[in-house]
């Protein structure tokens, strides 16, 4: 029988799966219905847990005929390399993920535990895939914390899916810490114009206004740095929705008009 | 007045003496009977095994204890059960030796109305050929924290290590000695403590650590995974470790049944029948466990120790041991009273008793090697079934024989576990783990066999402080301080 696939966001899919305890009637419906399933919907793999059943089974492609793997272990695993892969649960949507080239595998039969070995990039990525399948991990997970967020993100606005293989824009950018410095040099100057409020003597009103004038150069001296510690930035991280020149401008007329107002007012209450 | 014979002060056995003493009261006879003169909270081993505690810390004597609760201490180990007397006599009685309080060597009777059998494992090193002495002990090849004494000594080796490796290269094997092997847990401790200290101690560079083990998958710990909740994602225990594993730059071999081990050097075989060698500089390799080796004789005195205990030395309960195929295994066959079905005045808890099957899928290489974690008892499933036998047992005694009895399945029992990953106020880190339950129930929860709302882990800092706090509180509770039988088991 034809079964709905899983397709993100669809939560279900998180649980980890149980081993398939039999070989009986229950289980090759199950098989069926992944074959089935898989034919429609022309896929060279698939597992349980894709179609809603939470047991340990995948089919995958092999020579045009599926072939099942139940309570499918990988002992031994060598040879790294980048992957990347497509998953109906994500649309078809590339994602690359490190993976192995050869694989010793062990799964489960009617007539006992079976071993096999796989030396082939295409066919040990697909196995990987639908192993991590079966202990709730899907292509998504195999990826850094970073890189899943960003990942996660583009899927929910249905984006394009960023190269990982590009480097990654940090969670902190460095050109973050030139507008840091620069708010708390103006939130300083902002301290410095109720000052007066406070009957303080003229000279100390005095060096606070030499404050003010030192830290609208600092300012701008800042956000002139940012700028092109922005721009640097914007080409290393290929991948990073901060590094845009409109976030970049927003962030730098947002400073400068906050300083302009703070400089004026510093000027007729300090001066 | 009756007599409680209780056979070992572990968590099990100890709770249960102490339990029952309170419930009972001077109006009946608690007597333990272990050859042990200090009670070790095995979990803070680890610790101990890496500097970060002193034995001191994880061990208490027993004697003042015992004599505060008004329980009759003997420090000697079981040798046999008479449930049925002896030839003029048709009180049961065991036998012991002694190994302290002056009277070692020397063997006395001890008569019974109820005994519980709480003697936890027999480290069985040599099950596999280099990891004993050949005599039942450790051998000289690698090193255990299975014992507050084994712990100072892996933490001597290792001192060791480190200090070789400040100007070489060295190499370190952590996991498990045999492909029946429980307790992969304390193992993963100890590798992250390790790979925490030798941070610390500057030697990291210089140090291979590897893991080997007898799970078909990393994250298994024994049964059969759970969900971890990592930096706000949910995620297996599989990929949990493996990030966890890669992240500190520890290499695996998973799958793996140690079948020989020489100085410096062990054999393998894994799942997929590759055998395999590995060299090594330091070893800490769990043993797998056996029964205690308790001999049973009836009235004639005659052996019928394979009536009462099963082919591994565990006792036998009211489980069902008929052999069956994993797929038919039920939650239904573990046991819930553990009585004897023979005896009915004799019971066994925690480790001791035996369990009806595996917990993980059985697993077998193509040479016919099985390799798969054998199921956990520790813990606080030991120190529930305690409770729950010192119930039953009073009941027994204040009620006669159709009193209520007690049950506490492994199979509806939740279990927690808090396994570390380096010691630190600030930087230390732990797994807290849930499991609900033990001992998966298929026809209830299809699929896994768990609640998977219960069966849940998080690792982080607050994890870290929980292991610690829990170090205080149990051996607070242990020593029966003012409050203790609140404190949770």
């Amino acid at each position: 029988m034809i079964k709905e696939l899983k397709r993100y966001p669809d939560a279900s899919v998180n649980v980890n799966a149980g081993p398939i305890r039999g070989f009986g009637e229950k289980y090759q419906e199950l098989v069926q219905d992944l074959i089935d399933t898989a034919t429609y919907h022309k896929l060279n793999a698939l597992s349980a847990i894709q179609i809603g059943e939470a047991y340990q089974l995948f089919i995958i492609k092999e020579k045009d005929e599926y072939k099942p793997y139940a309570n499918a272990r990988i002992i031994r695993q060598s040879k790294p390399f980048k992957s990347t892969e497509e998953c109906i649960y994500f649309f078809n949507k590339p994602i690359t993920v490190d993976r192995y080239q050869e694989l010793s595998i062990v799964h489960d039969t009617k007539d006992g535990s079976v071993t096999k070995t796989i030396n082939n990039k295409e066919e040990a990525s697909t196995f990987a895939r639908m192993v991590d399948w079966t202990f709730n991990t899907s292509l998504v997970d195999r990826l850094k914390p970073a890189d899943k967020n960003l990942v996660i993100k583009a899927l929910a606005s249905g984006g394009h899916m960023p190269n990982i293989n590009d480097e990654i824009c940090p969670t902190n950018s460095k050109k973050d810490y030139f507008i840091s410095v620069a708010d708390k040099l103006m939130f300083f100057m902002a301290i410095s114009l109720f000052l007066p409020l406070f009957n303080i003597s003229k000279d100390t009103l005095s060096s606070w206004y030499s404050y003010d004038k030192f830290a609208i150069s600092a300012v701008i001296a800042l956000i002139i740095g940012f700028f092109f510690y922005a721009q640097y930035e914007a080409k290393k991280y290929k991948q990073c929705t901060s590094c845009q020149i409109g976030n970049q401008i927003g962030i730098i007329i947002i400073r400068s008009a906050i300083l302009f107002i703070l400089g004026i007012l510093s000027y007729f209450i300090l001066n | 007045m009756a007599r409680l014979v209780v056979m070992g002060g572990g968590v099990a056995g100890h709770t249960t003496a102490t339990f029952a003493k309170k419930w009972l009261g001077n109006d009946h006879e608690v007597v333990v009977v272990t050859p042990n003169s200090n009670w070790n909270w095995i979990p803070s081993n680890i610790w101990v095994g890496v500097g970060e505690m002193k034995k001191e810390e994880v061990v208490f004597p027993l004697a003042p204890v015992y004599a505060k609760a008004g329980i009759d201490y003997r420090q000697a180990k079981a040798v046999s059960i008479h449930p049925e007397g002896k030839e003029g006599s048709d009180k049961p009685f065991i036998t012991i030796e002694y190994t302290g309080q002056g009277k070692e060597g020397q063997t006395e009777e001890i008569e019974y109305d109820y005994l519980v059998n709480a003697t936890g494992p027999k480290l069985n090193f040599d099950a596999t050929p280099g990891l004993g002495d050949g005599n039942g002990q450790i051998g000289p090849n690698t090193v255990s924290v299975c014992t507050a004494d084994h712990a100072v000594h892996a933490y001597s080796e290792l001192m060791n290590i480190f200090e070789k490796a400040k100007t070489e290269k060295q190499k370190i094997l952590i996991g498990t000695g045999h492909g029946m092997c429980t307790c992969q847990g304390a193992a993963f401790e100890y590798i992250f403590n390790i790979e925490h200290e030798a941070k610390k101690a500057g030697v990291r560079d210089n140090l291979e650590i590897k893991w080997i083990s007898n799970e078909s998958f990393l994250g298994d710990f024994g049964m059969g995974g759970l969900h971890m909740k990592v930096g706000g994602y949910v995620v297996s225990s599989k990929l949990f470790a493996e990030s966890l594993y890669a992240e500190r730059g520890i290499e695996w071999l998973i799958g793996a049944h140690v079948n020989k081990i020489e100085e410096g050097k062990l054999e393998y075989e894994l799942l997929d029948g590759t055998i395999g060698e590995e060299e090594f500089d330091f070893a800490m390799l769990i043993p797998p466990f056996s029964g205690v080796g308790l001999k049973a004789y009836d009235k004639t005195g005659e052996d019928i120790t394979d009536k009462i205990f099963a082919a591994n030395g565990f006792m036998k309960v009211d489980a069902d041991y008929t052999p069956k195929p994993y797929e038919e295994w039920k939650a239904d066959d573990w046991p819930r009273k553990y009585q004897n079905p023979d005896y009915s005045n004799i019971f066994a808890a925690g480790i001791a008793f035996a369990p009806p099957h595996l917990i993980s899928k059985p697993a077998k290489s193509p040479n016919g090697t099985p390799i798969n974690p054998t199921p956990p008892r520790t813990g606080m499933p030991s120190g529930i079934i305690g409770k729950a036998v010192a119930h039953s047992i009073c009941n027994l005694i204040k009620d006669g024989e159709n009193a209520h009895i007690h049950e506490a399945s492994m199979a509806e029992m939740g279990a927690a576990c808090v396994a570390s990953a380096g010691k630190g106020v600030f930087s230390g880190q732990a797994a807290a783990m849930t499991v609900y339950p033990v001992v998966p129930d298929f026809d209830k929860y299809p699929g896994t066999g768990r609640d998977t709302d219960y069966t849940f882990g998080e690792i982080g800092l607050a994890g870290h402080w929980i292991k610690h706090i829990l170090h205080f509180l149990f051996i607070y509770k242990a020593k029966l301080k003012p409050g203790w039988t609140l404190i949770p088991e």
